[in-house]
């Protein structure tokens, strides 16, 4: 199991269209992804789950991934995360 | 699994949810159509043209409806859409939350996804806490 925390730096937050993109990030890793915020832990792959958090810029987020493709998904995560979803230039 | 959806909505509704859903989720992976019943639409008539609509999109799954209130007439036009032959399950209370979910979960059966759409519509429901 990998964690890595992280901090929500895009001006909309995981708002639904992020929140779109996470899910399809993960949609090809076999290992089961969770973020956690504010005491709250949600399945990644949902996006629904995803939107519960309403987690918006500057939220201090757990990523975490448990399977065989582990560091994948989770450099899969990071890295939308980095990028700030490609919503911003 | 390719269940079919179809919307079955009163007017403006239906297309509006759709447009909302692809300005989320780009694609949509499964095949949908929006049927939105007009107030002096004639029932019968409205009946032939869901039935049309959901043949269509029945690829050998099934179709699930979703209608937006039950008990009014878009949902009692779909619950006689089996009466014409149509595999279907409709769930009712139709709201944005309820349509993300089900396209989160294409691969599922017609069974399954009426149940994901049903907790994905309830779910969606939050009393912010002050």
């Amino acid at each position: 199991m990998l964690e890595k925390e992280i901090t929500i730096s895009n001006k909309l937050g995981l708002h639904a269209r992020a929140s779109a993109k996470l899910v399809q990030a993960l949609h090809g890793f076999q290992s089961s992804a969770f973020l956690a915020c504010r005491g709250k832990e949600v399945n990644a792959k949902s996006i629904m789950g995803v939107m519960m958090l309403a987690a918006g810029m500057g939220t201090p987020v757990t990523l975490r991934t448990d399977g065989p493709d582990e560091a994948d998904a989770m450099q899969a995560m990071v890295d939308l995360f980095e990028r700030k979803f490609d919503e911003e230039s | 699994m390719t269940v079919g959806v179809l919307l079955m909505t009163h007017e403006s509704m239906g297309e509006a949810l759709i447009g909302a859903a692809r300005h989320v989720l780009g694609r949509l992976p499964l095949p949908v159509e929006v049927q939105e019943v007009a107030a002096n639409a004639d029932p019968d008539q409205t009946l032939r043209s869901a039935a049309a609509n959901a043949r269509e999109l029945d690829r050998g799954d099934g179709v699930l409806v979703l209608s937006d209130l039950y008990g009014a007439t878009p949902s009692n036009i779909a619950q006689r859409l089996p009466g014409l032959g149509v595999r279907m399950h409709c769930v009712s209370g139709l709201n944005l939350p309820m349509l993300l979910r089900v396209f989160n979960y294409p691969e599922q059966s017609l069974d399954e996804l009426a149940q994901t759409a049903a907790t994905g519509g309830r779910g969606g429901i939050v009393v912010d806490t002050p």
